[in-house]
């Protein structure tokens, strides 16, 4: 069965009161890639999972996890 | 003067009068530079399949003259025109694009995703290009087909398939925004 990361980008995002825009801006991307993230498009690399986490004050374990 | 010099005369007239466009519509743009990126990421996403459209109907004047005749001097100027778009579709392809613009919008617009969808729509064209040189091979058994032509159709299989790989990429990027 094949592995999927998930995160909880969308909701500790809105948890927070940042849009996505702002997100992006926080972490140097743009809007499209934070919506590819969150959808579960686009997998981050480990730079770009450190920096979301570290923006949304979480760990990378907390923010993303694999599902098998 | 030369024909196809005047083609290509004419593409580098398309190319600056392109660039004076964008110059000026640049002006229209927001101020920050996320906003910038912003506006002119969903101007790519929307302009890369007509670009690949437009590409792909200027075939239509190669093709339409037989490679047994000579080639009339408007279709030497088109054929020419083609050349140098080509040329700068594949530097779109290959560099961050927005050449026009400021280097830390350009960085931005070229971001993780950008270049991962940019990769990816490389993948496609670079493996359409040989699968188009694969049929011209299969072709040339049956029909004489001149070098030109071969390189005509495999570089145009491979642009216009990044092309619109890229295009359908970056559009689902924005769905759900």
């Amino acid at each position: 069965m094949p592995e999927r990361l998930l995160n909880k980008l969308k909701d500790r995002r809105t948890e927070l009161g940042l849009t996505q825009a702002e997100l992006a801006e926080k972490v140097g991307v743009t809007r499209k890639t934070v919506n590819t993230v969150e959808n579960g498009v686009f997998t981050p690399s480990a730079t770009l999972a450190i920096k979301l986490a570290r923006a949304l004050e979480l760990s990378v374990e907390q923010l993303f996890w694999i599902e098998r | 003067m030369n024909s196809y010099l005047a083609g290509v005369l004419v593409g580098i007239g398309a190319v600056l009068l392109a660039a004076a466009i964008a110059k000026l519509r640049s002006r229209r743009l927001p101020g920050s530079v996320a906003e910038k990126a912003e506006v002119l990421s969903k101007r790519r996403a929307r302009m890369l399949p007509p670009l690949a459209a437009i590409f792909l109907a200027q075939q239509a004047s190669y093709f339409s003259t037989p490679a047994t005749t000579a080639p009339r001097t408007v279709d030497t100027v088109k054929i020419s025109a083609w050349l140098l778009l080509s040329i700068v579709l594949l530097a779109a392809l290959a560099t961050k694009g927005f050449w026009f613009h400021s280097k830390e919008v350009r960085d931005l617009i070229d971001d993780e995703n950008t270049r991962a969808n940019r990769n990816h729509a490389m993948r496609s064209g670079f493996l359409f290009a040989m699968g188009a040189g694969v049929c011209v091979y299969v072709l040339t058994m049956f029909e004489p087909v001149t070098a030109r032509e071969a390189v005509h159709i495999m570089m145009s299989a491979g642009i216009a398939t990044a092309l619109i790989q890229w295009g359908f990429l970056e559009r689902r990027a924005y769905q759900d925004a």
